[in-house]
């Protein structure tokens, strides 16, 4: 398979003719329905997770923040001085069904929600969020594309997407499950045995498994064969290469919680077995298979994540990034590494030989992360740097990132984890990466990117203000759940000893102050889509591709194939593409010349 | 099988829009290389999913083993050798065939391709028919079932159901994937049929081949774990 | 699923308690007390509380030094208006190997003290007390060596309001005591789903498994001067449905003595059967059979077997070549000093047991419900044979 068809280049290599943006409405809301609907075209199908992963998270922070309240005042008993009973607190819980007089089941609702607010946020929210969204928008762009390599698999990913959520959304309206986000054996494969949402929900984790598959795999192979003519390997941008790792463990990892899912989906119909102790099966082996995804999952979550924090580091300082190549090995590093410290959730529940060869492993992990926050931070050196949205999010990032990254050593070391095992501890420092980490970036760089996804600028302080109320209450919330945790406050309770409550109190009120910011980010959105000015196609002078194309991109993207001549990090080199040298000034070139 | 002579094949009409001749690959890329490469490619990476996906089984497999050596010694022993070995082959006998539909597809020996995909085909349903008629039925009959449904009345260690578990899954899962790749191997026949494969474009059989290749091998594992280890 | 059968509630147990953490030594930073409030009570819990301060100033020290650098940087080289960025180099190998180094080694050091503190706790010592405990949705039972279980509990999270009214949570949380400054040995079996055995002033946990026993060891603290008694919650770490957050215990540490009176006057309400059956059960059945079949020890099982006559009511031959019939006398001697007379074919590889009075009872009115000829002994009779003992061990030491 060796001919090269000149015809077929003649006839589709240039697209001179002038197309429209990707955005043209096709007359009729009907066509262009069916047109969304069936788009393989990588923005629309973008755009189209971008809003489903934001209404993912609307569901679980409502959950999120419904789940504070009732920590504010958790209902107890109460016995009058005549002997009579009641119930004081703030029972928030009659409120989705449970019953008023009935302690046991606010506290079972109180579990459904914590549920649905895990498994909400990480499997439909968090592992699509950033690949799913802008890495579909933007891998092509960024690789000087047309498309991904398989579009109609793209859109069958998006289709399984949807499908997945749909079990799981169905499961919630029925009542939502009981059993965490981890689903543990054997709480698991009996709990609400006669009802199938538990059923559904795992099925949803299964199906939304198999989108994520799909979607690695893609990536992939747009990255090693759709690459712009003169792009090599270290000429990708840094959000390529974290795309390209994340997908490497989508694809490696994902594939474990399939089968673990579906033995858990066999016990729990069939009962064969496996994980039931009561039929001589093994419940540590679920945790196993359930943490060998898991772990790495977080990874999938992070380095987008930290991909886009690249981008808008550099492009907002103004300075090539520090330390290329390590950022790049350092994402391929952290992927190999994930693979390998899974053990670290079950310290308490494993023999002492693993637990501290895990614990060697984890801390391993954490070098490639360190490095990479040291570049990100040296890149700030001598930049020239702008102060707006993106910038405040990716500077809210590392401060929060590290925190969160840092509180994991004391989780990572054996004596202190079997401590804050399973506490408020391990729940602030997922929180500080997972929403502190990837969902600040993913904010901030929807941000960056929404000039160019959708054409319209946004109200900067609008934004900057939202900012620092999601900031500041984020902080609130979570840092107080630290000392929670060190003093002995065990997760998924929905009540507490008198002692915890001012702790709780302070961090429910904090996560109100979130609720705010992301509803003011929501109204700037919304209110840049309506009467937002046009974007230009460079606002912020970025030299990689995607600013090279229209805001928004045309139906295919570029104009011509674009050919990649400067890396895409040569601020001091070369003037944006769009852009003024006035507002984008270069140095003394003979200075550069000599400092490279 | 009849010998087919490639050059007893009549000379193509004039190449319609469908025809494989005529192929022309996805606009997104720079040549019909690459489109091919990617294919290639992307199925490899799924099969690696599949690996894993199958890993988990077998790491299942071990550690029940290790727990309870005796009722996984015993249950092999229930399994009858003489079919599993049947099956081993009219597995590999399939693998070659569709290794040479590809090579068909290749020189554009469209009999030849038809030819070997249907003995593929039938290979895939004679294993169904044998791991239905001589495993499955039987043995679920006589009570050798998995976990709680286990009724077998003469088992000699008290965890035979968690073997039978395990075998059932491994087999199912196993059976499934026969299922889909003989549902692709349907799919690249029927456009063998209408004259869509040819030296310019063959992705799809090779890719189907590939999944099923994939298919044999792990039963290539599966069947000494199963059938042979004592 | 099954449940082991709920502990029984004393509802006049003791009165709710503070367990507000002021116990903190004065030497701690201020840090620590606004982590851990409380000191951790052995030498483990200490030494994991400084590897937990030692990582925080080591974090402190990371996170301050970066993020001075960033804002400073950031006011530093804000965008000025056609004022181009200085020009800098994008990397520099030397800093960069630097930057991976020291991290790195330092997380070794980290590392290494973890698992140090970890392995601590996995050392079992010998003389430890041993604490059976089952966990069950939702509440825990705990089994002191003698067989007692605790009878106390409380309600979590009481409180007495202005109003006289009380509010309190649902279930009952049970209190076990333990003695001051003593080794103990926890061996934990859950009897459904995943539970785990939090004491976080002892900065511990484990998981309790439906299908193995697990456990660790610590040393209870001392009592903090002119305290009679001091209160450590328990929670349970794994979520294990409706009420887990109300899975919680409390663990009163006591002075020696006055374990030793709750246990009998307090907690062992148990008939002595039952007292008998548990000991046996925790203690003597590695050796000792009760169905005929010979262990290390003869079984306990009354009647005439291959090797001879056993059980209560039967000739035993000793190794002197002497004979007896066994009476309680007769067993409670082997308890305590099993050394002195050895039964004919063993070797004498019984160590001695320390057991209540209500134990020692308990067990030979256990004995008597396996021996077809056990019938008429009473417990007066067993107390009497008890008092013989204790005079015949003070002679010994007289002796010795
Ligand atoms: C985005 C997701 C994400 C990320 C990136 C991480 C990153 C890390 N996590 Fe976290 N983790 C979770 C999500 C994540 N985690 C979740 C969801 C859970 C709980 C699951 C559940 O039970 O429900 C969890 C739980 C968890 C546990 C189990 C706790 C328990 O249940 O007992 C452990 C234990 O080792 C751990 C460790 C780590 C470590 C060492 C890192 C490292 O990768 C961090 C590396 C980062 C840094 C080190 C900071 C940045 C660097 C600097 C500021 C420079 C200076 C640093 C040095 C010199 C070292 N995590
Ligand atoms: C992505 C991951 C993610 C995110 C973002 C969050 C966000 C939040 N989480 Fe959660 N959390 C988890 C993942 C996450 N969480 C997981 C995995 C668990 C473990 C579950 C388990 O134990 O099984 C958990 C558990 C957990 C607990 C512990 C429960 C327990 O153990 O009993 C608590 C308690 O405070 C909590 C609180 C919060 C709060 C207040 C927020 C807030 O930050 C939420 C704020 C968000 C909003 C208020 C939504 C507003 C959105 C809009 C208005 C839409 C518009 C948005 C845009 C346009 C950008 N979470
Ligand atoms: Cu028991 Cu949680
Ligand atoms: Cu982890």
């Amino acid at each position: 398979m060796t001919t090269i068809d000149s015809q077929h280049d003649l006839a589709h290599g240039g697209h001179d003719h002038h197309e429209g943006s990707y955005l043209t409405s096709r007359g009729s809301i009907i066509a262009d329905i069916v047109n969304w609907a069936t788009t393989v075209d990588h923005k629309k199908i973008g755009v189209m997770y971008l809003f489903a992963v934001l209404f993912m998270f609307f569901l679980g922070g409502v959950a999120a923040l419904a789940l504070r309240i009732e920590l504010l005042d958790p209902p107890r008993l109460q016995v009058l001085a005549d002997g009579t009973q009641a119930i004081t607190g703030l029972n928030i819980t009659p409120a989705l069904g449970a019953d008023p007089e009935d302690l046991a089941q606010n506290n079972l609702y109180y579990n459904r929600l914590f549920s649905a607010h895990g498994v909400i946020m990480t499997f439909m929210f968090l592992v699509p969020s950033i690949p799913a969204s802008l890495g579909n928008f933007f891998l092509p762009l960024l690789l000087g594309a047309k498309d991904v390599a398989f579009p109609r698999l793209n859109l069958l990913s998006w289709y399984i997407y949807i499908a997945g959520s749909i079990f799981g959304l169905a499961s919630l309206l029925f009542g939502g499950v009981d059993t965490g986000w981890t689903f543990y054996t054997p709480y698991s494969t009996t709990t609400d045995a006669e009802h199938w949402r538990t059923l559904s929900m795992i099925m949803a984790a299964f199906v939304l498994g198999f989108s994520s598959i799909l979607t690695g795999l893609n990536f992939i192979v747009t990255v090693h064969k759709l690459r712009a003519p003169g792009m090599g390997w270290f000429d990708m941008p840094l959000f390529v290469w974290a795309v390209y790792a994340t997908s490497i463990i989508q694809v490696l990892a994902t594939p474990v919680i399939g089968v673990t899912l579906l033995l858990l989906l066999i016990e729990r119909v069939l009962k064969v077995g496996i994980f039931d102790p009561g039929m001589g099966g093994d419940p540590v082996l679920y945790q196993h298979f359930f943490w060998f995804y898991s772990h790495p999952v977080v990874y999938v979550m992070i380095l987008p994540a930290m991909g886009v924090i690249s981008e808008m580091l550099s492009v907002h300082a103004r300075k090539p990034i520090f330390g290329y190549r390590a950022i790049a090995f350092s994402s391929i590093g952290i992927a190999a590494v994930s693979f390998m410290v899974w053990g670290h959730h079950m310290f308490t529940s494993m023999g002492e030989l693993a637990a501290t060869l895990f614990s060697a492993l984890t801390f391993l992990v954490a070098i490639p992360t360190a490095i990479k926050v040291f570049n990100w931070i040296a890149t700030l050196y001598k930049g020239s740097i702008a102060i707006n949205t993106p910038m405040l999010y990716t500077l809210g990032f590392l401060f929060l990132f590290s925190i969160g990254g840092l509180t994991g050593l004391p989780l990572g070391a054996l004596a202190t984890d079997l401590h804050l095992h399973d506490s408020y501890f391990v729940v602030a420092h997922f929180h500080y990466v997972m929403m502190g980490g990837t969902v600040i970036a993913f904010v901030g760089a929807i941000h960056h990117y929404w000039p160019k996804m959708f054409g319209r600028m946004y109200d900067e302080r609008w934004a900057q203000a939202s900012f620092w109320l999601v900031f500041i209450g984020f902080n609130v919330t979570f840092f107080t759940q630290f000392f929670l945790g060190t003093q002995g406050m065990p997760r998924r309770y929905a009540g507490y000893a008198d002692e915890f409550q001012l702790l709780h109190q302070i961090s429910t009120y904090g996560s109100w102050l979130i609720g705010l910011g992301f509803l003011g980010h929501l109204l700037t959105f919304v209110t840049s889509l309506v009467v937002g000015p046009k974007a230009p196609p460079n606002p912020w002078g970025g030299l990689t591709l995607e600013w090279e194309a229209e805001s928004p991109p045309v139906e295919h993207n570029f104009h011509q194939e674009p050919v990649v001549r400067h890396g895409p990090y040569d601020f001091d080199r070369v003037v944006p593409p769009h852009c003024d040298e006035k507002d984008f000034p270069l140095p003394d070139q003979d200075e550069v010349a000599r400092v490279h | 099988m009849t010998t087919i002579d490639p050059q007893a094949e009549p000379a193509l009409a004039k190449p319609k829009g469908m025809r494989w001749e005529s192929y022309v690959h996805g606009h997104h890329w720079r040549n019909a290389d690459d489109e091919f490469d990617a294919a290639k490619l992307g199925m490899w990476l799924f099969l690696s999913t599949e690996v894993l996906l199958f890993a988990g089984v077998f790491v299942s497999y071990a550690i029940m083993r290790m727990k309870y050596p005796e009722a996984f010694i015993n249950g092999s022993g229930y399994l009858d050798v003489k079919w599993g070995l049947t099956n081993t082959f009219v597995l590999l006998a399939s693998s070659f065939t569709v290794a040479w539909a590809v090579r068909a597809a290749q020189l554009n020996q469209r009999k030849v391709l038809i030819a070997n995909l249907i003995f593929t085909l039938l290979c895939a349903v004679a294993f169904f028919g044998i791991k239905l008629i001589f495993e499955y039925i039987p043995k679920w009959s006589e009570g050798k079932r998995p976990g709680e449904w286990f009724s077998y009345p003469y088992a000699h260690d008290p965890h035979e159901h968690i073997w039978w578990g395990i075998y059932y899954i491994a087999t199912g899962i196993h059976a499934l994937h026969v299922l889909i790749g003989a549902g692709l191997l349907t799919w690249v026949l029927v456009r063998s049929g209408m004259g869509k494969y040819g030296p310019k474009n063959y992705a799809m059989v090779e890719t189907s081949g590939l999944y099923w290749h994939l298919v044999d091998l792990v039963w290539i594992f599966l069947f000494p774990l199963l059938y042979l280890i004592h | 699923m099954s449940f082991v059968t709920p502990i029984t509630l004393a509802q006049e147990g003791p009165a709710p308690i503070d367990l507000g953490r002021d116990q903190i030594s004065e030497s701690s930073g201020i840090w620590e007390r606004a982590f851990f409030g409380s000191q951790g009570f052995d030498s483990a819990a200490q030494a994991s509380d400084g590897l937990y301060m030692l990582i925080f100033w080591f974090s402190t020290f990371f996170f301050v030094l970066l993020m001075v650098l960033m804002v400073y940087w950031v006011i530093k080289y804000r965008r000025r208006p056609g004022v181009p960025a200085p020009v800098s180099p994008s990397h520099n190998t030397l800093l960069e190997v630097f930057w991976t180094i020291v991290p790195s080694s330092s997380l070794l050091v980290m590392f290494f003290l973890g698992f140090w503190t970890y392995m601590e706790r996995q050392v079992a010592s010998s003389d430890a007390l041993q604490l059976e405990v089952q966990g069950y949705t939702w509440g825990w039972t705990i089994t002191y060596p003698d067989g007692t279980q605790p009878t106390w509990s409380t309600k979590y999270a009481s409180r007495q309001n202005p109003d006289g009214s009380v509010t309190e949570s649902t279930q009952p949380t049970p209190i076990f005591v333990v003695p001051e400054n003593t080794n103990i040995r926890l061996r934990m079996i859950s009897s459904d789903v995943i539970h785990s055995f939090w004491i976080p002033d002892l900065r511990m946990k484990m998981d309790l498994m439906p299908n193995r026993y697990t456990g660790y060891t610590f040393r209870s603290p001392d009592l903090p001067s002119g305290e009679d008694f001091s209160d450590h919650w328990v929670f349970c770490a794994e979520y294990c449905g409706n009420y887990h957050s109300e899975m919680a215990a409390i663990m009163r540490v006591v002075s020696a003595a006055e374990y030793r009176r709750i246990l009998t006057e307090e907690f062992g309400e148990k008939p002595y059967v039952e007292t008998g059956e548990i000991v046996w059960r925790n203690q003597c059945a590695i050796c000792h059979s009760v169905d005929g079949k010979n262990g290390t020890g003869p079984t306990w099982a009354g009647g005439v077997f291959p090797e001879g006559e056993r059980g209560l009511g039967y000739t035993v031959r000793f190794n002197d070549g002497s004979e007896l019939v066994r009476d309680e006398e007769y067993i409670i001697e082997s308890i305590q000093y099993p050394q002195r007379r050895i039964v004919e074919g063993n070797y004498g590889a019984m160590p001695a047991f320390q057991l209540s009075e209500r134990q020692l009872i308990g067990v030979v009115e256990y004995m008597k419900t396996i021996s077809d000829r056990g019938g008429e002994l009473r417990v007066e009779e067993a107390e009497a044979a008890i008092e013989e003992g204790a005079e015949a061990s003070e002679e010994d030491g007289s002796d010795g």
